[in-house]
């Protein structure tokens, strides 16, 4: 259900990669290369905005959400659920909207299963993320 | 510097030239100037709030200056400390004696959520289809400062108190009425975790001040532009804003001194947690410190380093344009010695304006002859 990855870019010359594509490299004048970014990260920060701009409805819930890789999305919540900055996340794409769903434990183990036998240095980022999150996950249980 | 003027900021019935007008006049009878060798103009978006366009024509013809040269300058929500710049750099570059600088915004008249939209325009047009909007990403931002830079909502709340209790002296400003810790932090949400009071309102009002050649009581020692993505998805880091360390270098390195000579500060503060980001950002206080000296009062009028004696945007008002010309109005009161109720001694004033999401941020320093 969901997509395997989203379309990016990197930049040949720094490797930033960004998403969705960009033409330009941000820091270097030079066309972007086109990349596929994981569908699965760390939220960086939310927010649930309660007065949105016209065509907006009221509660909305906005997260940044980083990548393996270092790509950063903007995305839409159906809800906030118990998410925290660090949470791990899913990132579905529905009519050139992303949206971030909580993952369980489960769900991450089950990601990163599929993405094994992948090409090595993807499952390597993933692996790492996977492994950084247990560990942040239970930091922040802590102190909570 | 040679003078300075501003309206009442607020809710206001006059037009946009007219509270460009009314500013600019009492900065060149401040100054003792007449007629000005230039004028440079900042608005942010009159064509979406009023519908006027060609602004610095029509200010100059309103103004009875249709013959001086005039230029409007726009760098979003800091196009007020923009268009000093554009001022000061053609005095510098000997194309002109005499500048009249002035800003003003006029939007109070439009439902809030039409100028929540017109003023995040500023805003990447990627991240808008998601409604971000200014409070939403400053939530984003104050979040994740307090996550990463322990900041606390009590210390957030804080700058509002200080900020409305310095308002309450200032005849100029939207806010003249304190207000309590608890009313601020029991406020409405509006982009969780910040509330109602931790925003600036939305004012209409005009600044300006008169730039010259000659020597004046007040001579502008350093300017500073810093630039940063327009996408904050491009940035690695949320809690700082490049761009206002950037100008606070350039405007240091210009002066050739530090910020320990700063005496007082007119910061940002159209979010509460701005004024601690820019205190920090700017070199006034050292990096973690800024939460416990606003705690702690440093400051608050009275304090080591007072910052937005005005009342800030916080209860000042922001009526975006007019806003970074309006702090360069309150440093030359406080350096002159007119700053009446919430006049302190000082002589090295900074201002720092935040254009858009911090993507073009200014830093001015000013100091006086006392």
């Amino acid at each position: 259900m969901i997509a395997e990855s989203l379309p990016g870019s990197r930049c040949p010359r720094c490797r930033r990669v960004v998403a969705p594509p960009a033409r330009l490299c941000p820091d270097h004048a030079v066309p972007m290369e086109p990349v596929a970014v994981p569908t699965a990260g760390e939220v960086v920060s939310f927010t649930t905005l309660h007065s949105p701009p016209e065509g907006f409805r009221a509660p909305l819930h906005i997260a940044l959400v980083e990548l393996p890789g270092g790509a950063r999305l903007f995305c839409h919540g159906v809800e906030p659920l118990d998410v925290k900055i660090g949470s791990h996340v899913s990132i579905e794409e529905v009519n050139a909207v992303y949206y971030f769903s909580h993952m369980g434990l489960a769900d991450r183990a089950r990601m990163f299963w599929r993405r094994t036998g992948a090409r090595g240095e993807k499952v390597a980022a993933i692996g790492k993320s996977f492994v950084k999150g247990i560990l942040k996950g239970g930091r922040s249980r802590e102190q909570d | 510097m040679a003078g300075a003027g501003m309206t009442r900021f607020g809710r206001r019935d006059e037009t946009l030239p007219d509270l460009i007008a009314e500013a600019a006049l009492a900065a060149l009878n401040d100054a003792g100037i007449e007629r000005p060798d230039a004028l440079v103009v900042a608005a942010m978006n009159p064509e979406e709030f009023t519908g006027e366009g060609n602004l610095g024509s029509l200010v100059g013809t309103y103004l009875g200056l249709s013959h001086v040269p005039a230029v409007r300058v726009e760098t979003a929500t800091s196009s007020g400390l923009a268009a000093v710049y554009a001022g000061f750099a053609s005095i510098a570059a000997g194309l002109h004696r005499s500048v009249l600088v002035v800003g003003g915004e006029k939007m109070t008249h439009l439902p809030t959520p039409r100028v929540s939209e017109i003023i995040g325009r500023s805003i990447d047009p990627h991240e808008r289809r998601y409604g971000t909007t200014m409070p939403a990403l400053a939530g984003l931002i104050t979040r994740a400062a307090m996550h990463r830079r322990g900041l606390t909502l009590r210390e957030i709340s804080q700058v509002a108190v200080k900020n409305h209790a310095h308002g309450a002296r200032n005849p100029y400003a939207h806010f003249q009425e304190p207000v309590t810790l608890e009313a601020v932090m029991e406020s409405r949400l509006v982009a969780d975790p910040l509330r109602l009071y931790h925003c600036c309102p939305i004012s209409d009002g005009a600044a300006a001040v008169v730039l010259t050649a000659q020597p004046g009581l007040v001579r502008l020692v350093g300017i500073g532009q810093g630039a940063d993505t327009i996408a904050v998805r491009y940035r690695s880091d949320l809690t700082a804003f490049r761009a206002t360390q950037a100008a606070a270098q350039a405007a240091f390195r210009m002066a050739g001194f530090g910020p320990e000579r700063v005496d007082v500060a007119e910061l940002h503060d159209a979010f509460a947690p701005f004024e601690l980001l820019s205190l920090e950002d700017t070199g006034l206080v050292p990096p973690g410190k800024a939460g416990r000296a606003t705690m702690d009062g440093e400051t608050a009028l009275g304090g080591r380093l007072p910052v937005n004696l005005s009342g800030g945007l916080n209860a000042r008002g922001h009526p975006l344009a007019a806003t970074g010309i309006a702090q360069l109005a309150e440093l030359w009161w406080q350096l002159t010695g007119r700053a009446g109720k919430r006049q302190v001694e000082a002589r090295v004033g900074l201002a720092q304006s935040i254009g858009g999401i911090a993507t073009n941020n200014w830093v001015v320093l000013l100091e006086g002859k006392r």
